[in-house]
């Protein structure tokens, strides 16, 4: 619990010190699994705050992490996901970030096709799922290509943003210095929005791992989505608060990976947590 | 008795022939000594029987043997219910009762006048209570629904129960008691297939489309078990629901075959290419819809459940009428948001269980599709997929009690069975002209050269002799074959007996035709005895003798080759009724 009696941690828009940040999110945490706890105790079922049908507790949850590892496969289905993410986003990099380049140096290009991606952007994408297994079937590559259809026109929106973004001075400073058009967009354009386009792709990514879980409602025989919601039609509620937490702690360790490799790729540009 | 008026003569005969069998069963249990089971016959009793197959008719003597009703009291097997009840109070009296998109709630939504809670109900108290039907497709949503309390009553087909305990059997309170059947399927649900698939056994190797742990899936796993083809044969691709499993049988022609329901099966069938290879309509005892209240509240409310059970019934009769199936159309096309015409269209996808058919489903244990039967099957087929883990017993979900007590009034106890298909006589060569949906093969061994099912031998086991039965497997089997003949209630059942070569050569073929004919004719005769309620004319037997090996491969493989093998047609197909 924040202690009352130090002013500085509650000064405005001041960060605290760091072992104060970590301290107070491991606190939110065990509030939330004491109350967890709390809710869920009880000599029978039935005497419990909450009923076990509802809520198991933390124990019930973590007591059955076994069957999910040994009987449902967990770790094929942590791979099956993970390898649909990685594919279907990363066509959307493949085919969104040139485009979206050429689009953001070129803004005749992003008048051209503005419309389309607000389009894209703006669509539920859950009402993608019938089409994608109408044009796709309802194997993998329906899997991959609804998340790269649900992706691409961020990742490519992200991209003209970030050359959009570069300050004109830097451009004008290029032409000066007499260079050509290809490399304006190469040496200074591309080079100084890649930082920016891989902390959108960071988060976007992030998006992708949950669109993925719609895909996998359709005939997937692994996956993570797959597990959830035959965890739901089997009720076994155990199961679906492990897979939560599980995908929880991969999202973040996905996500500080990433922010790692941000670090070193781009030392030149401080970016915040 | 064409003309409905049986002559004075008529009741004799029947007292004598009732008699008659009294007096035989009567010195068969005491000729059997001890250990031995009823039903024993001799050969020659046997060859009698087996003799009557081939008539029109044999004498009718299930008057006294139908029925067999449970003689528990029902409220003494459910689980008691603990705690307090933890269910959303009602507001105004108004029970929130869940319903999905199907012709089997016609009667509630006529009997409330639509779904908002408006019309009085009344308990036999002369209570009142208010209904709500909410409307909610997805089973599992209704499930969590259920089990969070907001609803009191829930929807399920028989088969999903199971499933539903899975998560529901962890609190006594949100345990489901089962009062009524509301329908069967009939022509509700179906298999669509490629046209080259012509029966059950085809589907090896092949994949199908459907959505998982629903009535569909329960269908299939039924037809393909039964037609010899274990579900890890085939390659199941599951989507969300019925409706999308027909999407994608329409989009992709890889897949060989997708299950799902009326009206996307009929469409399916109009394309070329396609096939309906079997509906609810043939297997017209498989999927049964009932609804389901917490125990919770059942227990606060007893009342209230037995004058929804009434409600639903009187609905039913009032439904026979035009005006009143048009009246039920309309409520039925704004509850749903579907045509009227559509809404019309859509009761034909059901058959409303009355109040006769459900005391024969909740409480007559020689029904071979009743309650305990059906909630054992789905059980047996979805432990096999390792859908479900441990098995509740029937008894602990099922609530015959308000059925029960309804006997004791005429206007229930007088209505009659209506959903019986009337088979006319017909041969196995006329049956057999079209291809089956599916043949199950069972093994029964008869001892050699008889086809008596219940030949006991002598064996000395520490010294002792003991008669057992040579094949102590006969009731299970005759069981199992029976179930399947009930659940495809309106299709046309050949069975076929089939003999070893070991004597090829030795023996007239003849005489090993007529012998593999007993042995068909043993297994329906014993059928029809076990169950009453199967009509001997929905049964046509043939004697293939050696002709056909079961695996042509290893035509000398003689333990294999003694079999019967119960083959199911599609009802009434033009070429049978030649």
């Amino acid at each position: 619990m924040p202690s009352e009696s130090r002013p500085p941690l509650f000064s405005i828009r001041v960060a605290p010190p760091r072992i104060v940040r970590q301290l107070l999110g491991a606190g939110a945490v065990a509030f939330v699994v004491i109350l967890w706890w709390l809710a869920t105790i009880g000599s029978s079922p039935e005497a419990r705050f909450i009923s076990p049908v509802i809520l198991p507790s933390p124990r019930e949850v973590i007591g059955s992490f076994s069957s999910l590892l040994n009987e449902r496969a967990l770790v094929q289905s942590i791979a099956a996901t993970l390898k649909r993410v990685l594919i279907g986003f990363g066509l959307a990099i493949f085919f969104g970030v040139p485009l979206g380049i050429l689009a953001g140096s070129w803004r005749i290009v992003e008048a051209s096709a503005a419309p389309l991606a607000l389009f894209g952007r703006n669509l539920p994408v859950a009402a993608l799922i019938p089409l994608t297994i109408l044009w796709f079937g309802i194997d993998e590559t329906q899997k991959v290509m609804f998340i790269f259809v649900a992706c691409v026109p961020f990742v490519y929106s992200a991209a003209v943003s970030a050359i959009a973004g570069v300050p004109d001075r830097y451009v004008e400073t290029a032409q000066t210095l007499g260079a050509s058009p290809l490399q304006i967009v190469s040496k200074v354009l591309v080079a100084l929005a890649l930082p920016d386009i891989y902390d959108s792709l960071r988060h976007l990514f992030g998006m992708a791992f949950g669109y993925i879980m719609l895909a996998e409602l359709i005939n997937a025989k692994y996956g993570l989505g797959y597990l959830l919601m035959t965890s739901q039609r089997r009720g076994l509620s155990e199961h679906i608060i492990l897979i939560l937490l599980i995908i929880g702690l991969l999202a973040f360790g996905i996500d500080r990976a990433l922010f790692w490799l941000q670090r070193g790729l781009f030392p030149y540009r401080a970016v915040e947590e | 008795m064409a003309n409905g008026q049986p002559k004075p003569i008529f009741y004799v005969a029947v007292f004598l022939v009732i008699l008659g069998l009294v007096g035989v069963a009567i010195w068969r249990f005491g000729a059997a000594g001890p250990g031995g089971g009823g039903g024993q016959f001799s050969s020659d009793e046997l060859k009698q029987l087996a003799g009557n197959a081939g008539k029109a008719e044999k004498p009718d003597s299930s008057g006294i043997t139908t029925v067999k009703e449970y003689n528990f009291v029902a409220t003494a097997k459910l689980p008691e219910v603990k705690g307090i009840s933890s269910y959303t109070p009602m507001i105004d009296r108004t029970v929130r009762f869940a319903i999905n998109v199907w012709a089997g709630w016609g009667p509630i939504i006529y009997a409330n006048n639509g779904f908002k809670p408006g019309r009085v109900w009344k308990t036999p108290g002369g209570k009142d209570f208010k209904l709500e039907l909410v409307l909610i497709d997805d089973p599992v949503a209704m499930r969590d629904a259920f089990a969070a309390g907001n609803l009191h009553v829930g929807w399920a087909t028989l088969d999903m129960v199971p499933l539903f305990l899975e998560g529901l059997r962890k609190d006594s309170r949100v345990m489901p008691r089962i009062y009524q059947q509301v329908d069967w399927s009939n022509g509700g649900d179906g298999i669509v297939v490629r046209e080259a698939i012509k029966t059950m056994a085809d589907l090896r190797g092949k994949t199908v489309v459907l959505a998982q742990n629903s009535p569909s899936h329960f269908f299939v796993l039924n037809a393909l078990i039964n037609g010899g083809v274990q579900p890890a044969e085939v390659d199941f691709k599951f989507t969300q629901d019925a409706f999308q499993a027909a999407a994608a049988f329409n989009a992709d022609k890889r897949l060989a075959g997708a299950v799902s329901w009326a009206p996307d099966i009929y469409n399916l069938e109009k394309i070329k290419g396609n096939r309906l290879m079997v509906t609810t309509a043939t297997a017209n005892k498989l999927i049964a819809d009932v609804w389901f209240a917490r125990a919770d509240f059942a227990k606060d409310n007893p009342d209230i459940m037995e004058g929804i059970v009434r409600g639903i019934f009187d609905a039913m009769q009032d439904l026979k009428a035009q005006d009143a199936k048009q009246k039920v159309a309309k409520l039925m096309a704004t509850g749903y948001s579907v045509p009227e015409s559509d809404a019309l269209g859509m009761l034909g996808d059901a058959h409303s269980t009355n109040y006769a058919e459900n005391r024969d489903f909740f409480l007559n244990q020689n029904n071979p599709t009743n309650f305990e039967r059906t909630w054992n099957t789905a059980y047996f087929l979805y432990k096999k997929i390792n859908a479900v883990t441990q098995q509740t017993p029937f008894d602990q979900v099922m609530d015959f009690s308000v059925i029960q007590k309804l006997g004791s009034e005429p206007k229930y106890a007088s209505q009659k069975n209506e959903y019986d298909v009337q088979f006319a006589p017909t041969t196995a060569g006329a049956v057999g002209e079209k291809d089956e949906i599916l043949t199950k093969t069972v093994v029964i061994h008869f001892f050699p050269n008889s086809w008596d099912l219940n030949k006991k031998i002598t064996r000395t086991a520490d010294g002792k002799d003991v008669e057992e039965l040579y094949d102590p497997n006969v009731g299970f089997v005759v069981e199992e074959i029976g179930k399947l003949a009930g659940q495809y209630g309106a299709a046309r059942i050949v069975i076929e007996g089939h003999t070893d070569s070991s004597m090829r050569g030795n023996a007239p073929k003849s005489v090993v035709q007529e012998l593999s004919l007993n042995r068909a004719n043993s297994v329906k005769e014993a059928m029809v005895r076990k169950f009453p309620s199967l009509q001997p004319n929905q049964f046509s037997t043939a004697g293939i003798g050696w002709d056909r090996p079961a695996d042509p491969a290893d035509p000398e493989n003689h333990a294999k080759n003694r079999r019967v093998e119960i083959k199911v047609y599609p009802a009434e197909s033009p070429t049978a009724a030649k």
